[in-house]
């Protein structure tokens, strides 16, 4: 495969895959994977997983920021713009769509009932979420600090984002 | 019906710029480590009062069942349901362009220099606060639902389902919402 046509490609996958990533991008991780480091060669295993851990620590879409790295390294930043592009652009046409669908159905009676079915489901997954990344997380040291995030949250007004400068004074001191 | 003006006292009256948007939504995006609901929610919901928290919370179920990043989908649908079109493109270049931008040089930066330890560590604790800020907002939303138990059911079900299973998230949404919604169903018809 040429170079020219390698971002190319890349893109039009990632627009592919961005069009069935349900769930959010991290579904359809796996198969990114195979398809640029096994499939094409165009990143090691090695800079996969640094461009992963990269996109979650800088704040901003992080998954939009991984497919960014590696169009870069795939085509330059070109490539890295080609790629957010093709990420981020299908999904914001469908939801554009399906909300301008689901508002002008509003006061029907059937999207009441299906509003008040799903919403617990979408709580729940929430939770969830939050959940399972506390989990990924480092010994009781880091579930104790995950609860008394959470509880600040709930309980006080403070801005989130002292409580994240806490937690990375934490652990940058060493006591994770 | 009480549910009816809860779902509109969001404040459509106002007209909303588009700069507001746009800045509300990158604040949003630039905070946003670790996941950017925590921060959508505060600034729609608790800030800017674009949306109550049961809007807030149906919009999230439109975006989660639809593929791609539920966040930069509520920011679409924010922008859509307060300046239409252009509003829509005004909140998703607030919560991408710049972000994205600024993101990318600095990792760019540090993919090319040395990785320090202390770095790891930090961002381990940050991590963990992230959970929390995430399980916290997951519990603000809940709280208009606590008066209903079958919901506070079925939210439990789909924790369960995410947390306790292998299955993929879409599997647990297909199977729980067909049941869910029927129960809505059988309720509103008695109420």
């Amino acid at each position: 495969m040429s170079s020219h046509s390698a971002p190319v490609a890349l893109a039009m996958h990632l627009a592919l895959l961005s069009c069935i990533s349900f769930g959010g991008f991290p579904s359809v991780l796996p198969d990114l994977r195979n398809f640029v480091v096994a499939g094409n060669g165009w990143v090691t295993d090695q800079e996969f997983t640094n461009f992963f851990a990269l996109a979650q620590a800088v704040p901003g879409p992080n998954m939009i920021l991984l497919m960014s790295f590696i169009g870069w390294k795939v085509g330059g930043v070109p490539g890295a713009i080609a790629s957010a592009v093709a990420t981020f652009g299908p999904p914001c046409a469908l939801y554009f769509a399906a909300y301008r669908l689901w508002d002008r159905f509003r006061e029907a009676p059937w999207q009441m009932i299906v509003r008040r079915g799903l919403a617990p489901l979408t709580i729940g997954l929430v939770i969830a979420g939050g959940t399972v990344m506390a989990r990924t997380g480092t010994g009781w040291q880091g579930a104790a600090l995950t609860i008394a995030a959470a509880g600040l949250m709930i309980r006080t007004r403070i801005n989130p984002l002292w409580i994240l400068a806490g937690g990375g004074a934490f652990g940058g001191l060493g006591l994770l | 019906m009480s549910q009816v003006s809860a779902l509109t006292e969001g404040n459509s009256d106002v007209r909303v710029t588009l700069a507001a948007l746009f800045t509300e939504f990158l604040k949003v995006s630039l905070c946003s480590f670790g996941g950017g609901l925590v921060w959508a929610r505060r600034a729609v919901v608790e800030q800017r009062h674009w949306m109550s928290e049961r809007e807030f919370a149906d919009t999230l179920s439109l975006c989660q069942f639809m593929p791609g990043p539920n966040v930069i989908g509520i920011a679409v649908c924010v922008g859509a349901k307060l300046r239409g079109a252009i509003g829509a493109l005004a909140a998703l270049s607030g919560f991408v362009l710049i972000p994205c931008a600024v993101g990318f040089v600095l990792g760019a930066l540090y993919l090319q220099s040395a990785k320090l330890p202390v770095v790891h560590n930090i961002l381990d604790g940050v991590s963990a606060v992230a959970a929390g800020l995430l399980i916290a907002t997951g519990g603000r939303l809940l709280m208009p639902h606590l008066g209903r138990p079958v919901a506070v059911l079925f939210a439990a079900l789909a924790f369960a389902g995410v947390v306790f299973t292998e299955l993929p998230l879409l599997v647990v949404l297909l199977g729980l919402a067909p049941l869910s919604v029927a129960v809505a169903a059988v309720q509103t018809g008695r109420a």
